[in-house]
């Protein structure tokens, strides 16, 4: 899933300073399995607001509101009768979020609360890693399982580089080098081997590198 | 800030020891400060961030969860 940060507190009050009504949206995507952006979140990052505001003595009015998602017009539709009463649209869904609620009513504006990551799983509760950059061309079968392209600071096809160190990534003592695991997994299995093939220079242009993306599926196109 | 400030003290009290012991205290005819507002919980763990949120929001100025 995608994996999000609340923003602090003191960025958004300062993005909405000038407003006093405004629409709090949550997504019940993602966000909200990350504990960021469901109804919870939304409830506390309401009242959060609104004592930050009476505190300041400028009181601010909250609609709360929670979509099943923020990424699918027939979701964003559903605030199409009320989005026009507030001064602004705060979402609490991942980067996608405001961004289709802005296309879906140009004439609102619309305020990220989230910070959003990258694609990501719980390692354990409360915490988060990394394990798909989405490069478009998946290669984890070459691996074993464990993805050089998310989880290696260089992307490297062949490794490890001469900056691991003691299972580590010279990048930081926090990063775990993904080389050295798949290293140990190839020697545990007994296909160390699988490491000497030559893999050619990956295809970037299926990742960022070729621009934004499209994915379309001719039989689901009406 | 003035001496007449009375903090309103909102009281989380789990129904089994913190609320029985107010209980025990009233029966024993000792008397707390009328600022403290009791409210009683199933258990302490009932207590969530948006019980404390909404306190403050709506006006407390400090809470505490007994239990």
């Amino acid at each position: 899933m995608i994996i999000a940060d609340r923003k602090p507190l003191e960025e958004i009050l300062e993005m909405i300073a000038d407003v006093d009504n405004i629409m709090l949206v949550g997504c019940k995507g993602c966000v909200t399995v990350c504990n960021v952006g469901g109804l919870k979140e939304v409830q506390i990052l309401s009242s959060s607001l609104k004592i930050a505001r009476k505190k300041a003595d400028r009181p601010l009015q909250i609609e709360e509101v929670l979509l099943e998602r923020q990424c699918d017009p027939e979701y964003i539709e559903q605030i199409r009768d009320t989005y026009d009463r507030y001064d602004a649209v705060l979402s609490m869904a991942c980067g996608v979020g405001p961004q289709f609620l802005s296309e879906a009513y140009p004439g609102q504006r619309f305020f990220p609360t989230v910070n959003t990551k990258f694609m990501g799983g719980a390692v354990t509760h409360g915490i988060w890693e990394e394990r798909c950059a989405g490069c478009g061309t998946c290669v984890i079968h070459h691996y074993d399982g464990l993805c050089p392209i998310a989880r290696c600071s260089k992307s490297l096809l062949h490794g490890p580089c001469g900056g691991s160190a003691d299972g580590k990534c010279e990048v930081s003592q926090e990063i775990v080098c993904i080389w050295d695991k798949i290293v140990l997994k190839k020697m545990e299995q007994g296909r160390l081997e699988d490491l000497r093939t030559f893999k050619p220079a990956k295809d970037w242009r299926s990742a960022r590198d070729g621009g934004p993306r499209t994915s379309i599926r001719e039989e689901l196109v009406q | 800030m003035s001496d007449a400030y009375e903090p309103q003290v909102l009281a989380f009290c789990c129904k089994y020891c913190a609320y029985a012991a107010g209980d025990l205290a009233g029966s024993m005819r000792l008397s707390y400060p009328a600022n403290v507002k009791v409210v009683q919980v199933p258990c302490s763990g009932r207590v969530d961030i948006l019980h404390m949120l909404k306190a403050i929001e709506d006006g407390a100025d400090a809470l505490y969860v007994a239990g």
